[in-house]
């Protein structure tokens, strides 16, 4: 393994050193007058500066790569034979980078516009991690995936109605039970939390005074802090069975301590900040002069609120609603305890059953043989679920497009 | 939006502004019910807030106490010492196992000069003092072979049930029925307890000691998990944030309009919906398999909570960079500031609040994540603290844990006094998460403002 | 621009760290969540008694992903020791031979024995097999048909039994003790009971067996015996799964029911007359002896008298001892490894 301490910590030196340079030089160029140049002097330093540190890095980091990837493939090609080698070209990257940099340092060189280039270049850079991370994912299940089916059928997979997973093989492995409890028990939290979420975020931002808003808002936002374990055994131990007593069994129509209902229930609560707290901070930032606006044209304030303030504050909302919408999906502690481990397919909220996460999670840490189908079934269903989530997110950004509309 | 519809029923007869007509009445009403609903849906989410909080502390404040028991214990050379020259690599050969009993006998000996009787036998009285205390009267011996040869007062822990028993968790009826304990041994330590022997006092070892196995509940404590989870969100914050505003600045300010952007835009949306335990998956196969960085280590946790927070922080960025109105941009670039210059010096600052509030989201978020962890061997059974750095494992690359692992690893041990242990450990949780908001809101404060 | 430091400071982290990958010197074991405990006392009073060395790390996760970890390879970033409820497979042999790894000592720490048990409050209850087999399979025969399971209580299915609703929570399909569970009582119960004869009649085989009913009767636990005692806890006429360790623990809250007349305990099931037990493991990479210190220490410590002998602490935690400890010892001694 090589040392990458030394040379990191040089480039980073050499990229101090350069802004030094790009600011002496500078100056010197100008000749006392700052005003006959066309960038200002720290702009020129900026860009020696970005210019000695990129190129180096950059370098740096594929040349790690590079060797991570021969490496898997056996060759050690690129493995320096001298412990110098290595530093020495990351510098030399680092010092021609800042060399060039500093040669252009002229008058009538547009440092800002340069300088600005890199940046952009950083900011693309961080936004492209998303697509390696996604690209990571897909990776990293697909192998698991392709070996699953390549011993279990895929329309079983995808087309049976039963979920029954098996020591010694011969397991029944549909995905659809597993979808709908999904599905179902996300909805039901989302229709709890969503109303309170927006209501709460609504009061906060239009009509609470400022110490209620300064108190209640980090209070709330406790409530996705607390660890899910502690929302599954309250749904096991006190929501679970109060639903069960006082409404599944004088009704008749479950007789289940773990529902969907309770599980819903309880995530919602878990939800409510993921809703109130980003939507207030959006509705906080709609204009005061929208609202006085309509206040002038006589409107109360509720009707301001529905009528100019959430329809402007629509986008980001929508965006805080999919964010809650997908931690449901994620969750499984509160899946396990409160709705149970059993995949049915059924429309009774008031029947135990369980989502594709909580499987993923069980099968993977299971005690059963790793290369089975029913270990590796959590690849396929991780993937699965990465396929509908994708699906409902592009449905979601057609929505937002369609319904945006941008104020000021 | 609001559509100005005239009302022909406004033109009747004339009206007066200090008795309200029906419609306004109406109207009126319109407006208190959903002030109330505003107020309800805050009262909702406090209530829920108070009962969950109120059952983890009614639960786990009795962790941050514990039951000690001081002894006079003789250390006889002739066991501890066999070879006699007090050199504490020769005595480590001298297993905990002979400790144990001289620790019974002095408890028998205080028994004695108390004038308790007891039917307890010698082991069931040793069932009194945790499995922990040998070892902690061995270390100190080893770390001073003077005290052999003469009595050593020492204070130890009380075993779990003693310890449940002042706590009110364990009672005589209990005991009756259990297996590990029996009224005539709380009988016993009620006597000690009144004879100022047995004291339950603070107990800050719960925050720095580290785990202890299934056997020794009354010695587990957080010292591993808190260092873990530190570590962790220094990883998160110094990575996420500047990683997470930079790729919402681009989409937001910088991106063009084309199908690259919203093939991010829709990955982004997306990762936030994939389970945490598929980043678990990810981390193992890039940060371990590929990249080769160290199984439980903080890093390596640290690195996927990062991935998994990412799309959290990206999201509520652009929400934030959203709500900023393009007036601030246009002042900005109408006084010949850069595109870069107005997102930097005006938006940005501008758009602080609601950046801070989705960070403090996925913090917390990551801070309470068991799942991923479990792939990437952090669901573990660690004792030894991890160092930030050290020469042989690098940055935060020792073994460790973290306090969502603590709390899911003692909430299956079965051990009922763990219960209270995992209660405990969800507080400082809680205590880590409510600093960090503290940060945000003083943060926050300074930044906030409505145009 | 404080977020450029950030970012400055973010790859930092990166490169300091990249430089890892050096000498390890703690044993690293990962595996079952069964025998989690006993691995973390004894690494435990290992990391007490050696102090040359450090605590070892005891990661859970499972049997399955812990074998599989110890098949991953050789050298510093893989585990030495897995742990598992069960032994080792020859397919995952033929995979850890396939990425190098060779000389796999197996070893037999004793056994978990699997107990039956409801609240402490409520009544007694003496099973056999076949009463769980009735009690919970999906189809069951009566009068020579084989029907959908009528059962409300137990007291139909045996009129021995008090006449409480059958509310049964048994380890889910991910446990490795759902199997022994199958075999040992769902499967021998299915036989005495005659249904085997009548579903292989029927069906040509005896799967139908191991069906369980799926009208909520049954509830599968896919999380830990705590879980299973909440739901006890939630639910007063429940009967739960239990190993013998977590029901030695919690006496007081639990009721355990006898098998065939038989009550649990370690000597019980030492002596074979309680038939729901199963073996633990563990399984060493002798290719790291030497190379991890402390790793040959570890295992000798383990099967010491002292820990795992029937006076051991493993054994008052409720581990079965292993009546053959002394092959055993004999066997870690010799290095006996299982694939040569």
């Amino acid at each position: 393994m090589i040392s990458v301490t030394f040379p990191f910590l040089a480039v980073l030196a050499l990229a101090a050193l350069a802004y030094a340079a790009g600011l002496a030089r500078a100056r010197a160029v100008a000749g006392g007058d700052v005003r006959s140049l066309v960038a200002l002097p720290k702009h020129h330093a900026l860009n020696a500066a970005l210019a000695t540190l990129l190129p180096g890095l950059g370098v740096m980091l594929t040349w790690l790569l590079a060797i991570r990837v021969t490496e898997t493939s056996g060759s050690t090609v690129l493995v320096p034979g001298s412990a110098l080698t290595f530093p020495a070209v990351i510098i030399g990257a680092a010092l021609l980078g800042g060399a060039l940099a500093l040669m252009r340092i002229t008058d009538q060189f547009r440092a800002r516009i340069a300088a600005e280039r890199w940046i952009i270049g950083l900011l693309i850079a961080a936004s492209t991690i998303a697509i390696l991370t996604t690209l990571g994912i897909v990776l990293s299940l697909l192998a698991e995936t392709i070996s699953f089916f390549s011993s279990y059928s895929w329309t079983d997979f995808f087309l049976s109605l039963v979920w029954q997973p098996n020591f010694r093989g011969d397991s029944q492995l549909g995905i659809l039970p597993l979808i709908w409890g999904t599905l179902y028990i996300s909805f039901l939290a989302l229709l709890f939390a969503v109303p309170v979420g927006l209501f709460a975020a609504i009061y906060l931002s239009e009509y609470a005074g400022p110490r209620l808003r300064a108190v209640a808002k980090p209070v709330i936002e406790l409530l996705a802090g607390i660890p899910t374990i502690v929302y599954g055994l309250f749904a096991l131990v006190t929501v679970g069975p109060l639903l069960r007593d006082v409404i599944a069994r004088p009704t008749g129509l479950g007789d289940s301590a773990s529902s969907v209902l309770t599980a819903a229930l309880v995530m919602a609560i878990m939800l409510i900040p993921f809703v109130s707290s980003l939507s207030d901070d959006i509705i906080n930032a709609v204009p005061q002069s929208m609202r006085d606006g309509s206040y002038g044209l006589g409107a109360t304030q509720s009707e301001t609120i529905r009528k100019v303030v959430l329809p402007a504050a629509l986008p980001g909302i929508v965006g805080a609603v999919l964010l809650a919408a997908s931690r449901a999906i994620g969750e499984t502690m509160i899946v396990v305890l409160g709705a149970g481990a059993a995949a049915r397919l059924s429309l009774n909220p008031f029947e135990a059953m369980t989502t594709i996460t909580v499987k993923i999670v069980s099968q993977l840490t299971g005690d059963t043989d790793f290369n089975s189908p029913e270990t590796l079934v959590a690849f396929a269903l991780g993937l699965t679920l990465f396929v509908i989530t994708l699906g409902l997110n592009i449905l979601a950004l057609y929505i937002v497009r369609r319904y945006r509309e941008q104020y000021e | 939006m609001t559509e100005v519809s005239v009302d022909p029923a406004r033109s009747g007869p004339a009206r007066s502004i200090l008795v309200q007509d029906a419609r306004t009445k109406r109207r009126n009403a319109a407006e208190r019910r959903f002030r109330a609903y505003g107020l309800a849906a805050i009262g909702i989410a406090m209530a829920a807030l108070i009962l969950l909080l109120t059952s983890v502390l009614a639960a786990g404040l009795s962790a941050y106490k514990q039951t000690y028991l001081q002894l006079e214990v003789n250390l006889p050379a002739a066991k501890l010492d066999p070879k006699g020259n007090r050199d504490p690599a020769e005595m480590s050969k001298v297993f905990t196992l002979a400790y144990a009993p001289l620790l019974q006998q002095a408890l028998a000996a205080k028994l004695d000069a108390l004038g308790v009787t007891t039917t307890l036998s010698a082991k069931d009285m040793g069932d009194l003092i945790s499995k922990e205390a040998p070892a902690t009267l061995r270390n100190q011996v080893l770390a001073d072979p003077s005290l052999i040869g003469s009595p050593h007062v020492i204070d130890v822990l009380a075993s779990g049930r003693i310890d449940g028993f002042f706590k009110g968790r364990v009672t005589m009826e209990s005991a009756a029925l259990d297996a590990n304990t029996s009224p005539e041994a709380l009988r016993v330590a009620q006597a000690l307890k009144d004879a100022g022997v047995m004291v339950t006092r603070l107990n800050w070892a719960f925050l720095t000691a580290p785990d202890a196995s299934d056997q020794r509940p009354e010695a587990a404590g957080l010292g591993v998990a808190i260092l873990g989870s530190l570590y962790m969100m220094i990883v998160v914050l110094v990575m996420a944030l500047p990683l997470g505003v930079a790729a919402a600045i681009y989409l937001e300010e910088f991106a063009p309009k084309n199908r690259f952007t919203d093939v991010i835009e829709v990955n982004i949306s997306n990762l936030a919906a994939v389970p945490s335990i598929v980043f678990g998956i990810l981390g193992l196969a890039i940060f371990i398999n590929f990249m080769g960085l160290r199984q439980s280590s903080p890093l390596v946790g640290g690195l996927v909570l990062t991935l998994m927070t990412l799309p959290t922080i990206i999201i509520s960025t652009r929400a934030a960079l959203k709500s900023v109105p393009p007036s601030i941009r246009d002042a900005a670039l109408g006084v010949g500031a850069s595109k870069m210059q107005s997102v930097f010096h005006h938006v940005l600052p501008l758009a602080a609040p609601g950046i801070l509030t989705g960070t403090i989201i996925g913090l917390a978020q990551a801070l309470g994540e068991t799942a991923p962890l479990l792939l990437i061997g952090m669901v573990a059974f660690v004792r030894d603290y991890p160092s930030a750095f050290s020469s042989s494992t690098g940055l935060f690359g020792d073994p460790s844990t973290a306090l969502p692992v603590q709390v899911y690893n003692w909430t299956q041990r079965a051990d009922p006094a763990f219960v209270e242990r995992a209660s405990g450990a969800i507080i400082a949780l809680l205590v880590f998460l409510l600093t960090m908001n503290a940060v945000a809101i003083i943060l926050r404060r300074r930044f906030e403002r409505r145009w | 621009m404080s977020f450029l430091k950030l970012t400055a400071s973010g790859m930092a982290i990166v490169a300091i760290s990249a430089t890892a990958a050096m000498a390890r010197d703690n044993v690293h074991i990962a595996g079952s969540s069964t025998v989690l405990p006993y691995a973390t006392i004894v690494a435990e009073a290992f990391g007490e008694n050696f102090t040359q060395y450090p605590t070892p790390v005891v990661e859970s996760g499972g049997s399955g992903a812990g074998i599989k970890m110890f098949c991953s390879g050789v050298g510093e970033d893989t585990i030495d020791i897995a742990n598992a409820s069960r032994a080792i497979k020859q397919s995952e042999i033929d995979d850890c031979h396939a990425a190098g790894v060779k000389g796999i000592m197996q070893v037999r720490i004793g056994y978990d024995g699997i107990v039956f048990a409801s609240d402490i409050n409520g009544p007694e209850f003496a099973f056999t097999p076949e009463d769980w087999f009735k009690a919970l399979a999906a189809n069951v025969v009566v009068d020579g048909k084989i029907v959908a399971n009528p059962y409300m209580s137990w007291h139909d299915v045996n009129p021995a039994l008090p006449d409480q609703p059958i509310q049964a929570f048994i380890p889910g399909t991910k446990h490795g003790t759902r199997e022994v569970f199958e075999v040992n009582v769902l499967e021998a119960g299915c036989k005495s009971s005659g249904a085997e004869e009548a579903f292989k009649a029927a069906n040509g085989d005896a799967k139908a067996c191991i069906a369980i009913r799926t009208d909520g009767r049954a509830v599968d636990i896919d999380g830990d015996y705590t879980e299973t005692l909440a739901r006890l806890a939630a639910d007063k006429n429940g009967m739960g799964v239990f190993g013998l360790a977590f029901y030695e623990n919690n006496t007081d809250k639990l009721r355990v029911a006898t098998m065939s007349g038989i009550t649990p305990s370690t000597a019980t099931i030492a002596d074979g007359s309680y038939p729901v037990s199963r073996p633990l493991y563990f399984y060493v990479k002798t290719q790291h002896f030497g190379v991890v210190p402390g790793l040959q220490d570890y295992i000798d410590f383990f099967v010491s008298d002292q820990m795992a002998g029937p006076d051991g602490p493993l054994a008052q935690y409720g581990l079965v001892a292993d009546p053959e400890l002394a092959q055993t010892q004999a066997d870690v001694a010799a290095d006996k490894v299982m694939d040569q």
